[in-house]
């Protein structure tokens, strides 16, 4: 009798332990405060989208690019909407919701299918990071080198919580705001010639062309998943949330516009490894010294978190699908993974172009990305339904 | 593994890591990170014997020394801009860095393509202020550094403060760059000429001083020995480019009706001749406080209205022996007087882009802008009617 207690008892502690590898190493299921959710989606919605993106677009589509930025980014803020109402109405973390809905197996199968779209997501933004510092910023400084330094912050990323992630970040969005500020009052006082935007899509061809090889920078919300069951929200979080998208996107598309009328004309000459200054290049003429160059290696943290949280949403859906929740191992693996990616797969930059702007890459981008807020949402509705019949069931039995 | 001994090999690993980072390159390495430097403060391009480039630079080699940096001119040469900017480190024994430099100046041989590799292909920003020499960009480095060393000036950005002060349309690297892509295929650079003077050495006497027109300047009284001394610079005209090269020069007064439409000036003096009471007062001048200009085009009429809206203060004793007999009859006079005074620049400005072929007001890319269609089918500069809409507004 004793024996079977106990085996039962194992049992359930596997059960938990299993279904907690999705989760953190806390047994707190709140970890996350309505605030960070905020700042994490302000960020979400602008890092990457305002790093290299605009540049790739204004090569491809010259004084156009901003436009393309812009239906990216509507459409980064429509899969906004999902994951916020998915995160609003459930109580059960992500991975709990799939394995519940789904089956442990088929949980599994669409969590693994999630974290190689996240992990590749992780690449590129990697990429990114290496191509900005690797050949401008320090560009005497072996790349394959550099990344360890990247590789540790994410590595110490993975192994944290949520709750840790989202504090780093709440902590360093007052800076990223204020450099931004900084720069978007150089952009305005330098007093360039906004008119060069105009006119608008003279060449339909090349801007198509451009916005169907570009999507792979569309998903940047998707990381949000793992706020669903985990977010302790106030009565006005969802419109802070909603907002805080615009704003980022907005600011995205700002510079986006200034880099289009900058290099409108001349598209051929922006260029990710030229130098630091191509990227925001508007110094207060030459009078108060590089204020843009100090802004904008600031700024550009914010990347630094969205990679991290990537990183880590890679490193759930690892944890997940292997059904042990050892984040240190998980992590070094996905450190491991990147670097072998980055250093030996990706040693030739064109490899990576080629990738991002196939139409393969095109086509998946945009379902993962709508795919998974929406996967969220129904799973929730579903396992809510679940769960209200389940009340009843009981209730009736109690009665 | 417990979480304190993770936390343990963690800080040991960035201890060691930070540790790597801030001396490894200054102590292990020996690497000497300022006498490794060149900082090059200006860059000349001319387009150099058959088809090779001259790059000359203006170059500050900091030393251990104290007070032992100086500043002095090297020019290499290249097929490409890429070789010559290779050639530059080897020339000077060290790494040439070209992210400092604040000013290039563009000679009258040298193509404007080069301008775009100069971006793209080094390390030299976007931002960099642009001077043009009317002969060899060369011959005007040398000049300037001399002059520099005398007047002790260690920036080149002494001469964009120049031109921004005395209403020239100045231009950035992107700028020009821009500008020759956009539709109207022109852009413009301040031409900066030096100013000479002749000093003596070892006579009685020697006189020095800029004279107007850049040539000659001083005199030398009884001076055995007299040296021709650079005492100054003049930056009064622009040197007008197309795709091809330079296309022309725009003299003083043509160069200040550019400013007026396409530059971001807002410093500067007015002088106007003003008619009051039947008689003509000479050279009553303002401040400009401000300005905003703009073109507006019209696809129907074919028509470019150039508007602009000044801000003046005047001031003097001219102006206060006016202001002091009629303040009304005053304003009004002197309004006439910068209207006319600013359209007859704008007006040179127009007659000399027609001369030279080229639009520097930008009236091709507005019609551009909000009539593509009308640009690609019909437009012709030629053909364009110019009006002005200028207003003075007296502070």
């Amino acid at each position: 009798m004793k024996a079977t207690q106990r085996q039962t008892n194992n049992s359930a502690l596997g059960s938990e332990n299993t279904q907690n590898a999705g989760t953190t190493n806390t047994r707190e299921t709140k970890q996350a405060s309505g605030k960070q959710l905020v700042v994490i989606i302000f960020i979400l919605a602008m890092a990457t989208k305002m790093f290299l993106l605009p540049i790739f677009v204004i090569q491809a589509a010259g004084r156009d690019g901003y436009l393309i930025l812009t239906v990216y980014g509507v459409f980064d803020l429509v899969t906004l909407v999902p994951m916020i109402i998915a995160i609003r109405k459930c109580d059960v973390d992500f991975f709990e919701l799939l394995s519940s809905v789904l089956g442990k197996v088929g949980g599994k199968i669409v969590v693994a299918i999630i974290g190689l779209f996240l992990f590749f997501k992780l690449n590129a933004a990697v990429a990114e990071i290496l191509t900005f510092y690797g050949t401008n910023v320090l560009a005497d400084f072996d790349t394959s080198i550099m990344i360890i330094v990247l590789l540790v912050f994410l590595a110490a990323a993975g192994t944290h919580t949520l709750r840790s992630l989202s504090r780093l970040n709440e902590i360093l969005v007052p800076v990223i705001v204020t450099c931004l500020a900084v720069l978007v009052a150089i952009v305005l006082l330098t007093g360039f010639d906004f008119g060069n935007i105009l006119p608008a899509v003279d060449n339909g061809k090349r801007f198509t062309s451009a916005l169907l090889k570009h999507p792979a920078w569309v998903g940047d919300f998707t990381p949000l998943v793992l706020f669903i069951g985990r977010t302790k929200t106030k009565k006005y979080t969802w419109c802070f949330a909603a907002g805080s998208g615009v704003i980022g996107t907005g600011i995205a598309v700002f510079f986006a516009i200034a880099l289009s009328a900058a290099f409108g004309n001349v598209p051929m000459l922006i260029d990710s490894t030229t130098n630091i200054s191509n990227i925001l290049q508007f110094s207060v003429g030459n009078v108060y010294g590089r204020l843009d160059m100090f802004s904008s290696v600031v700024w550009s943290v914010s990347v630094f978190i969205e990679a991290a949280l990537f990183f880590y949403a890679t490193c759930r859906c690892v944890a997940f699908v292997i059904g042990k929740n050892e984040h240190f191992v998980i992590s070094i693996g996905a450190c491991v993974a990147t670097y072998i990616v980055q250093v030996f797969a990706l040693t030739d930059p064109m490899i990576l172009s080629l990738c991002v702007t196939s139409y393969a890459c095109a086509i998946i981008t945009p379902i993962m990305a709508a795919g998974i807020p929406l996967l969220a949402l129904v799973c929730g509705a579903v396992y809510n339904k679940k769960r209200k019949s389940g009340d009843k069931a009981a209730g009736r039995e109690g009665v | 593994m417990t979480v304190r001994k993770k936390l343990l090999i963690y800080k040991v690993l960035l201890f060691l890591l930070a540790f790597f980072i801030a001396f490894l390159p200054t102590t292990s390495l020996r690497n000497k990170e300022v006498n490794s430097r060149v900082i090059v403060g200006i860059l000349g391009l001319d387009g150099g014997d058959g088809d090779k480039i001259r790059l000359t630079v203006q170059y500050v080699m900091p030393t251990e020394a104290q007070g032992s940096t100086g500043k002095d001119t090297v020019t290499v040469e290249g097929e490409t801009l890429d070789e010559a900017a290779e050639t530059l480190n080897t020339a000077l024994g060290r790494r040439v860095e070209l992210g400092h430099c604040s000013m290039v100046i563009v000679g009258a041989d040298a193509k404007p393509e080069l301008l775009g590799s100069l971006m793209t292909a080094t390390d030299v920003t976007a931002d960099v202020w642009m001077a043009a020499a009317d002969g060899k960009a060369e011959d005007l480095i040398v000049d300037l550094t001399e002059f520099m060393s005398k007047t002790g000036a260690t920036d080149a950005n002494f001469i964009a403060y120049g031109a921004r002060k005395a209403h020239i349309a100045t231009n950035t690297l992107l700028g020009f760059l821009s500008d020759l892509g956009s539709a109207s295929k022109t852009a413009y650079i301040p031409l900066v000429e030096m100013q000479s003077g002749k000093a003596s050495e070892g006579g009685d006497s020697g006189g020095s001083g800029g004279g107007q027109g850049g040539g000659n300047g001083g005199k030398s009284e009884g001076g055995e020995k007299a040296s021709e001394q650079k005492t100054g610079m003049k930056v009064e005209k622009l040197a007008m480019y197309g795709e091809s090269g330079r296309v022309g020069i725009f003299d003083s007064t043509a160069a200040r009706g550019v400013a007026w439409v396409s530059a971001p000036v807002e410093k500067g003096t007015v002088c106007s001749d003003v008619e009051y009471d039947g008689k003509t007062i000479k050279g009553v001048c303002g401040r400009l406080l401000k300005k905003h200009a703009s073109i507006v085009v019209d696809e129907k009429s074919g028509e470019a209205t150039i508007k602009i809206k000044a801000f003046i203060e005047p001031h003097g004793d001219k102006f206060n022996t006016l202001f002091a007999t009629n303040r009304k009859k005053a304003d009004d006079a002197l309004i006439a007087g910068y209207t006319k005074k600013i359209k007859g620049e704008v007006e040179r400005a127009i007659a000399s882009s027609l001369a030279t072929n080229s639009d520097p007001m930008f009236i091709g890319r507005e019609f551009y802008r909000y009539y593509p269609d009308y640009y690609k089918s019909q437009y012709d500069y030629y053909s364009v009617k110019i009006k002005y809409d200028i207003q003075i507004a007296l502070k």
